[in-house]
């Protein structure tokens, strides 16, 4: 049999290759600038294309500091595919990924081959799962807003106009996103804190066209709700289109999360009551920035919290 | 006739009676004014694809085609500023020039329509993410209104969805375009060789589904008081699922838009009810699987027997 | 020739009804192994079904085989397989897609370890295929690519490569050129040295008296006799398959020939219709037949504008100018109709109602602005169930439910109802009963008595003799002959209908 021969010619030439990849990375331009790429999810979705709109403002205005590049995968939950993404800029060799993952667990094996290679990993907007990382003796800096805190903001705003042991429901984001779990926590922690009774928490997939019939269900099977509390504005969209359904108006309060562009109306005719803004579009800046602080020498491994704020009808 | 309808209505509210002893407030007027407001629009596209059916067709681009409509709705009225009914012609021009391809592409080059209107559900939808810059725009007021208008306790939207259902139906039945289709979806080649030119009966078709598509996309944004790219994704296969409930023949030849119309009845019932009695999107998924299915089972049996 | 009798396959007194038809009466026939027994009958004679039961592919109703003397009765065309019958057919039983290699060794393709072995495979298969000839034929080529007379030979092939006691050739020769013939004898010829017993189906006379030692005769599903091929001669083969009773239940016509009412000139299209031309005029039954193959039923369809025609004019109504068909919307508006061959594929809408098969050609005529006034429409079915005594539970009853017979007369009363001045009709008598035969002859006497061109294609030549004015032959794609009543026989009719395939010496 000559397959264990084989097998090793195979891993000579791809060692190879993937040396020569990195002679070409590094060595090629001695003084070229560096080279980012951007990884996000969606760019269907309109809080990523805001996001890499900010990056190549961004970019714009740094031109001559750094390349960068912006991927984004077709749909939001398909994981392999951002996988793979990650994989294509490693072989066009990087110098640094900033990363959107699309998934809190699977993406972490990917970077930490990144990281091995010699590529600069910043993590943004959903944070990498704590314990994988652990588990793959990888640091991973996070660049991004603390979404339990912003949830919980928004959550202390609504308290304040609703009484105690009111019923609330929350729509939460989709149950397998870190960023979505920790909005869900803020909201139950500011709910708590002021004793509201929370009847239902259920996903809405981040989607209008999910969290609508969520929301109706939610509205006609809890004919005294007073509050509902979605993960992010597109599912607050559905959750007052819901309420238009019912013809219950505005009498129960509705909250979003990411303050999108349709979400600034709405707060102004006051169907919703307030959202939570991140700073979408200087979020991937706050990555790009920490990874060139980094491929410098200026910046260590650590994480760096960025931003949020609570926006209400008072303040547009 | 009478009897043809009979077997879904029982279904009906057999549905209705099961969710409301299981579900706490499930029989209400509130939970009946939402369902009354959210069929509309899948009537309208469910009235589209039974003509498409029918001719032994499928329309599986209506989801995209619908968004793009909306989207560019939305930027007309937004961003353009123009007067609604303007915006609503061009939204509608949009379901007519999707419609026009996809007929003209299917008879032209006699490829099937699954593939020439799959092809229209990925470059609809990229087109709609294109316009929109994928965001979701808001229109809110003079869009509503479309909703809000209400003739004897009725929305304007539930009562043009009526109105499309009964002529549509009559228009199937009745008039020799009808007859045609039917035909065609019966034996295409009888069809030609009696003399009968079938290819712009069957562009007619898809322009028909696509600009009822425009519709309800028209529905959707009022309903929703915005435009949003990612609207209706998925959609193309509730609406399928609805008309073959009601019996239509995914072979052609066969179909009734009433019929269609309470298919879309007993999906609307069943999700409300069952999101109303706390089942999660999986359960609701498994269920809705199982009850296409059992449906057309059923459908299939109740002929046989009609038959013997 | 050898005396000594040594019979390898036996037929006693074999039944065969298919709906409506005798398809075979008590045959009896032999087959000796290491001859080749031909069997020769006009269309529908029973050939093709004879063949098949042999092949186990049909059952028979009455009578037994024996197979070197013990029992033979296949289950299926597997189990004739196993017991070494075998059989290649008329129509071509290729997969398009497939390597010619995958195609001849289909049911026992060589493979390692559930891995086809195309070494192995593709070496057979170059052996097999060289002995017909065919050496230069890459057996990784899907069959798809070849040539239809390719593709014959590669089934040829198949069938010649498996070892088998008796083979059943039906139509071999139908689509080969005269070089593929040789080599196909050749081979027939080392079958018949191995002892194969060889049964041969064939229309082509002169063929069947170079290879045949036995000629079985065949009409209308018995046996009119077997005789040994040497001392034969064509004529006599044409003597034998004819000469039986006129059908004599239908009317004659007598040729009152008036106006010109479709001319068609140097018609060519598709593979099949080479050079036609023909006069229709009002008042006649013109009668066309030929062979299977022969272009009758193609050339309808190009006159119809139901297939695109290669070249040829097609004038209507006495008209200079060439009338201008594509479409059969064309043809239909211009005053033609065309009864298909094929009734249920190409003719009715089963699933729907009389009433809706009949109105389809007029629509128009029983709606006022698009709205179909159902009680117009009912009428006019009605009148056509009572005139043409369709026997249906009412014109609302679905036509997939009706006898043959009746499905042919709702055909039927769709044209009439269209009221076109050509009526050409494909084989309308095709698989229906005697007595709706004798209706439909009716009709087409009577449309002809009305002034209307009426074209009757048909593969029977009793009732084209019956009710036909003129009788058009055609061979080969051509025009063989055109016959005024009076001047044919049914021997005279058959030798034109040959003319095309004998080759010129």
């Amino acid at each position: 049999m000559n397959r264990p021969r084989t097998s090793t010619g195979q891993l000579l030439l791809v060692s190879l290759m993937g040396l020569a990849v990195s002679v070409v990375g590094c060595h090629k331009h001695p003084d070229d600038k560096p080279t980012v790429a951007l990884i996000v999810k969606s760019l269907a979705n309109e809080f990523f294309k805001t996001m890499e709109e900010g990056a190549r403002a961004h970019h714009d205005q740094h031109q001559d500091e750094y390349d960068l590049k912006v991927i984004g995968i077709k749909n939001e939950t398909d994981v392999t595919q951002q996988i793979e993404c990650v994989e294509l800029v490693m072989a066009q060799g990087v110098d640094a990924i900033v990363i959107a993952p699309a998934d809190s667990k699977a993406l972490v094996p990917v970077c930490k081959r990144a990281m091995d290679a010699g590529i600069v990993v910043v993590n943004i907007d959903n944070k990498l799962d704590a314990d994988v990382l652990r588990e793959k003796n990888a640091t991973i800096p996070f660049v991004g807003p603390d979404n339990r805190k912003g949830a919980a903001m928004a959550g202390t705003y609504l308290a304040d106009r609703l009484q105690r042991g009111d019923e609330v429901a929350i729509i939460e984001g989709a149950p397998n996103a870190f960023n979505g779990i920790q909005r869900k926590q803020g909201f139950e922690d500011a709910m708590q804190a002021a004793g509201m009774n929370v009847v239902s928490s259920q996903t809405g997939y981040w989607e209008t066209d999910k969290a609508q019939p969520v929301a109706s269900a939610l509205i006609n099977g809890h004919p005294d709700l007073k509050a509902i509390l979605c993960a992010n504005d597109s599912m607050a969209l559905g959750a007052v289109a819901a309420l238009r359904d019912a013809g219950k108006g505005r009498s129960v309060y509705v909250i979003g999360f990411d303050n999108i562009a349709a979400a600034q109306r709405l707060l102004k005719e006051g169907r919703i009551l307030c959202t939570v803004d991140q700073h979408a579009d200087k979020l991937a800046s706050f990555g790009i920035e920490h990874a060139l602080q980094m491929l410098k020498g200026e910046a260590a491994g650590v994480d760096q919290e960025t931003p949020v704020d609570l926006i209400t009808a008072e303040m547009l | 006739m009478a009897g043809d309808y009979l077997g879904m209505v029982v279904a009906l509210l057999a549905l209705v009676i099961v969710f409301s002893l299981s579900a706490k407030n499930f029989f209400t007027a509130t939970t009946f004014r939402t369902i009354a407001n959210q069929i509309p629009d899948t009537t309208i596209v469910a009235v589209g694809m039974t003509f498409v059916l029918i001719i032994a067709g499928i329309d599986l681009s209506v989801s995209s085609v619908l968004a793009l409509a909306g989207a560019v709705l939305g930027i007309v009225l937004v961003n353009w500023g123009w007067p609604l009914p303007l915006a609503i012609v061009v939204c509608l021009v949009v379901g007519l020039v999707c419609g026009a391809v996809n007929g003209l592409v299917v008879v032209r080059w006699r490829l099937p329509s699954f593939i020439v209107t799959l092809g229209m559900l990925e470059a609809a939808r990229g087109a709609a993410y294109r316009v929109t810059q994928s965001r979701t725009i808001y229109v809110g007021g003079p869009l509503e209104a479309i909703t809000d208008t209400t003739i004897l306790g009725l929305s304007l939207p539930l009562i043009g969805a009526i109105l499309i259902v009964v002529v549509g139906q009559l228009v199937l039945s009745r008039t020799v375009f009808g007859r045609y289709l039917i035909a065609i979806g019966t034996n295409e080649e009888a069809v030609r060789l009696s003399g009968i030119d079938p290819r712009p009966y069957k562009v007619a078709v898809f322009l028909l589904c696509s600009s009822l598509a425009a519709v309800a996309a028209v529905i959707r944004a009022a309903r929703m008081s915005s435009a949003n790219p990612n609207a209706a994704i998925g959609f193309e296969l509730e609406v399928i699922a609805a008309v073959v409930i009601g019996g239509t023949s995914l072979m052609g030849g066969r179909g009734s838009v009433v019929r269609s119309f309470f298919g879309v009845l007993i999906i609307a019932v069943l999700g409300a009810g069952l999101a109303q009695i706390g089942a999660q999107e999986h359960t609701k998924r498994l269920i809705s699987g199982c009850v296409i299915v059992l449906a057309v089972i059923l459908d299939q049996y109740r002929r046989r027997v009609r038959n013997a | 020739m050898p005396p000594v009798s040594n019979t390898l396959l036996t037929v006693a007194g074999v039944d065969k009804t298919f709906p409506g038809v005798r398809a075979l009466a008590h045959v009896d026939l032999d087959v000796r192994a290491g001859e080749v027994h031909a069997l020769v009958g006009e269309n529908g004679a029973g050939k093709s079904t004879l063949a098949r039961i042999i092949a186990g592919i049909d059952m028979p109703e009455a009578g037994r085989m024996l197979l070197a003397d013990r029992p033979y009765r296949p289950k299926g065309r597997k189990d004739a397989e196993a017991m070494g019958v075998r059989i290649v057919m008329q129509e071509l039983n290729l997969i398009g897609t497939l390597s010619v290699a995958e195609n001849v060794f289909i049911d026992r393709l060589p493979s390692r370890f559930g891995f086809i072995d195309y070494g192995v495979l593709n070496r057979a298969t170059r052996n097999v295929m060289a002995q017909v000839g065919l050496d230069r034929v890459d057996p990784s080529m899907p069959v798809g690519s070849l040539g239809v007379g390719q593709q014959q030979m590669v089934e040829i092939a198949a069938g010649l490569s498996r070892r088998c006691r008796v083979l059943a050739l039906d139509e071999p020769t139908a689509s080969l050129t005269d070089n593929e013939v040789s080599l196909l004898f050749a081979q027939i010829e080392r079958l018949k040295a191995e002892g194969v017993g060889i049964i041969y189906i064939s229309h082509r006379i002169e063929e069947i008296l170079r290879i045949a030692d036995w000629v079985t005769v065949l009409r209308d599903g018995k046996v009119v006799g077997t005789r040994e091929a040497a001392g034969l001669d064509c004529d006599e083969v044409i003597r034998l398959m004819v000469g039986r009773d006129m059908v004599k239940a239908a009317p004659a016509l007598t040729g009152v020939r008036s106006d010109l009412a479709l001319r068609v000139i140097a018609l060519r299209g598709g593979d099949k219709v080479r050079d036609v031309s023909f006069d229709a005029y009002r008042g006649e039954i013109l009668g066309v037949t030929g062979l299977m193959g022969s272009g009758r039923t193609e050339a309808m369809r190009l006159v119809f504008g139901a297939d695109p025609r290669e070249a040829g004019d097609i004038y209507l109504g006495g008209s200079e100018r060439p009338a201008r068909i594509r479409t059969p919307k064309d043809a239909v508006e211009r005053g033609m109709a065309l009864l298909t061959e094929d009734r249920k594929a190409q003719g009715l809408l089963l699933s729907l109602s009389v009433r809706a098969n009949i109105s389809i050609t007029r629509l128009a005529d029983v709606s006022r602005l698009g709205w179909i006034d159902s009680a117009l429409e009912s009428a006019a079915a009605r009148s056509y169930v009572e005139s043409l005594n369709i026997r249906c539970a009412s014109p609302e009853q679905s036509v997939g439910q009706l006898s043959g017979g009746n499905q042919q007369k709702v055909v039927i009363a769709k044209w009439l109802y269209r009221d076109c001045d050509v009526l050409i009709f494909d084989e309308p008598t095709r698989g229906i009963d005697v007595g709706a035969k004798f209706e439909i002859y009716q009709m087409l006497a009577a449309l002809a008595r009305k002034g209307k061109a009426v074209v009757f294609v048909s593969s029977d030549l009793n009732e084209l003799m019956a009710i036909s004015s003129r009788i058009m032959v055609l061979s080969a794609g051509r025009v063989a002959e055109v016959f005024e009543q009076g001047a044919w026989s049914e021997e005279r009719v058959l030798s034109a209908a040959f003319s095309g395939y004998i080759t010129a010496d």
